[in-house]
């Protein structure tokens, strides 16, 4: 048996009993056109882009299939500023299915028309949206950020693409959620396609003392590729004032895929049983 | 200063952790090293093997670190071995002899310090007649030891030259109080 077979053996085990995720995280890049209040990677215009090579995304999800891990996601920063990415996300999806985190302000017509493949690929869209009031969602994400979601959903929608609507913080009140779960119906998007995760306190969070204090223990692991190296979660590559935190990386080697893994299982297993994902944050 | 950020205890990675203890203690190697928690992995159990106990004596060790560092002229691994070669049993006037001159020490000893200048004079083999004198006193396997031992430190020595490390507090507290 080679080491990958090794690696492969002890992942699928792994998945099976909870204890890591089945999905490897890809951060296509950290820059964004807009500056949410609480973003982790202090993402931004200015932001610097830390790109991670599109031939690495493809190189990983290919490693992916072999080791046995079921689905990908990328995030960034805002992915749809990258060029290419839909024709990426294509490739992608045609290894394993593909969930794409973006705040959907970026969907031109011409975008469309490129994303309009996909809806024969196993590729869902998931749209940030933190309330249902157009005033308080913009305050947190971004002037006319409502209306531009507004406007993207139903044509993904109607393309036959999946959408799942992403909402962070907890400063909807019961009945504010209702309006907000509402909402998501009228757009066609389904109460299993809408999920709500608390503010992590890291990146731009920390200035605002926004959120909740998360340490490996509070997050599920899930391997996270970056152009800086491997992380233990799409939380845990943060910046902060500028500078990248450290204390979640697992490997400054990205690819092979194998070797990044098993730092991610070694960690995983030197957890006591039950002793993770207490804050419920995946 | 150092030439590269020592990560401090917010900012150990996971798999760095294990070498960081919680007295805040992490070496300035150990720091610098955590920006590559793969190679801190490998690397810090092989430089605990090779610098530990092993079948040579600590006293033998020291003085071909601290020889091989002063003919490199690595500040960090001078302060931090001349400490650490008093706590192997080396006295003030030893430690000065093994950062000057070498001489003072028995026929053991003195053919360990010339060992440790010809390897530093490398690339070249190490000159029969100091090969024959170090063999003298030494068995085989002690001089292959040894001669990983000078070669980890010339490595150490170039690196922490390189990156600039600093001098810890503590060696510098023990070095000004014996000044």
């Amino acid at each position: 048996m080679s080491a990958r077979d090794g690696t492969a053996e002890t992942l699928g085990a792994a998945i099976e009993a909870g204890r890591v995720a089945d999905r490897v995280w890809l951060y296509s890049n950290y820059h964004c056109n807009l500056s949410c209040v609480y973003c982790l990677t202090e993402s931004s215009p200015r932001a610097a882009r830390r790109l991670l090579p599109p031939d690495d995304m493809i190189a990983a999800a290919d490693e992916a299939v072999v080791l046995g891990y079921r689905a990908l996601g990328v995030t960034g920063g805002e992915p749809f500023l990258t060029p290419g990415m839909p024709e990426l996300l294509a490739a992608l999806a045609a290894r394993l299915p593909t969930l794409v985190l973006t705040n959907a302000t970026l969907f031109t017509e011409r975008l469309l028309d490129r994303l309009r493949p996909l809806a024969d690929l196993p590729l869902t869209i998931q749209i940030s949206l933190d309330s249902a009031q157009p005033e308080i969602n913009d305050e947190l994400r971004g002037p006319r950020n409502f209306a531009k979601v507004m406007q993207a959903i139903p044509r993904l929608v109607d393309m036959g693409i999946p959408v799942r609507i992403a909402t962070t913080g907890d400063h909807n009140t019961a009945e504010e959620m209702e309006r907000l779960c509402a909402l998501h119906r009228s757009l066609g998007v389904d109460d299993d396609d809408h999920v709500v995760r608390p503010i992590v306190r890291r990146g731009r969070a920390v200035d605002g003392g926004l959120g909740v204090v998360a340490d490996a223990k509070d997050l599920f692991p899930e391997l996270t590729l970056t152009a800086d190296g491997a992380f233990w979660s799409p939380f845990a590559p943060t910046v902060y004032e500028g500078r990248l935190d450290t204390d979640l990386l697992l490997t400054r080697q990205r690819l092979p895929l194998d070797a990044s893994t098993r730092a991610l299982l070694a960690v995983a297993e030197s957890n006591p049983a039950g002793t993770d994902t207490t804050l419920n944050i995946r | 200063m150092s030439r590269v950020e020592l990560l401090g205890a917010d900012q150990v990675p996971l798999l760095a952790r294990p070498y960081y203890p919680e007295d805040g203690s992490a070496s300035p190697i150990v720091r610098a090293l955590a920006q590559v928690p793969e190679l801190l992995e490998v690397a810090m159990p092989f430089v605990a093997r090779v610098f530990g106990p092993t079948s040579l004596d600590l006293r033998t060790k020291e003085i071909v670190v601290l020889r091989v560092s002063a003919r490199n002229g690595c500040r960090y691994c001078i302060d931090t071995h001349t400490v650490a070669a008093w706590d192997a049993g080396l006295s003030e006037a030893e430690t000065a002899a093994l950062r000057s001159a070498g001489t003072g020490f028995s026929p053991a000893e003195a053919a360990l310090v010339g060992f440790c200048d010809a390897f530093c004079d490398a690339p070249a083999p190490v000159p029969p007649d100091v090969a024959h004198g170090l063999q003298a006193h030494f068995p085989d396997h002690a001089v292959v030891e040894l001669s990983l031992l000078a070669g980890a430190t010339v490595m150490l020595n170039r690196f922490c030259t390189a990156l600039e490390l600093p001098t810890t507090p503590a060696t510098r507290a023990r070095l000004e109080a014996a000044a």
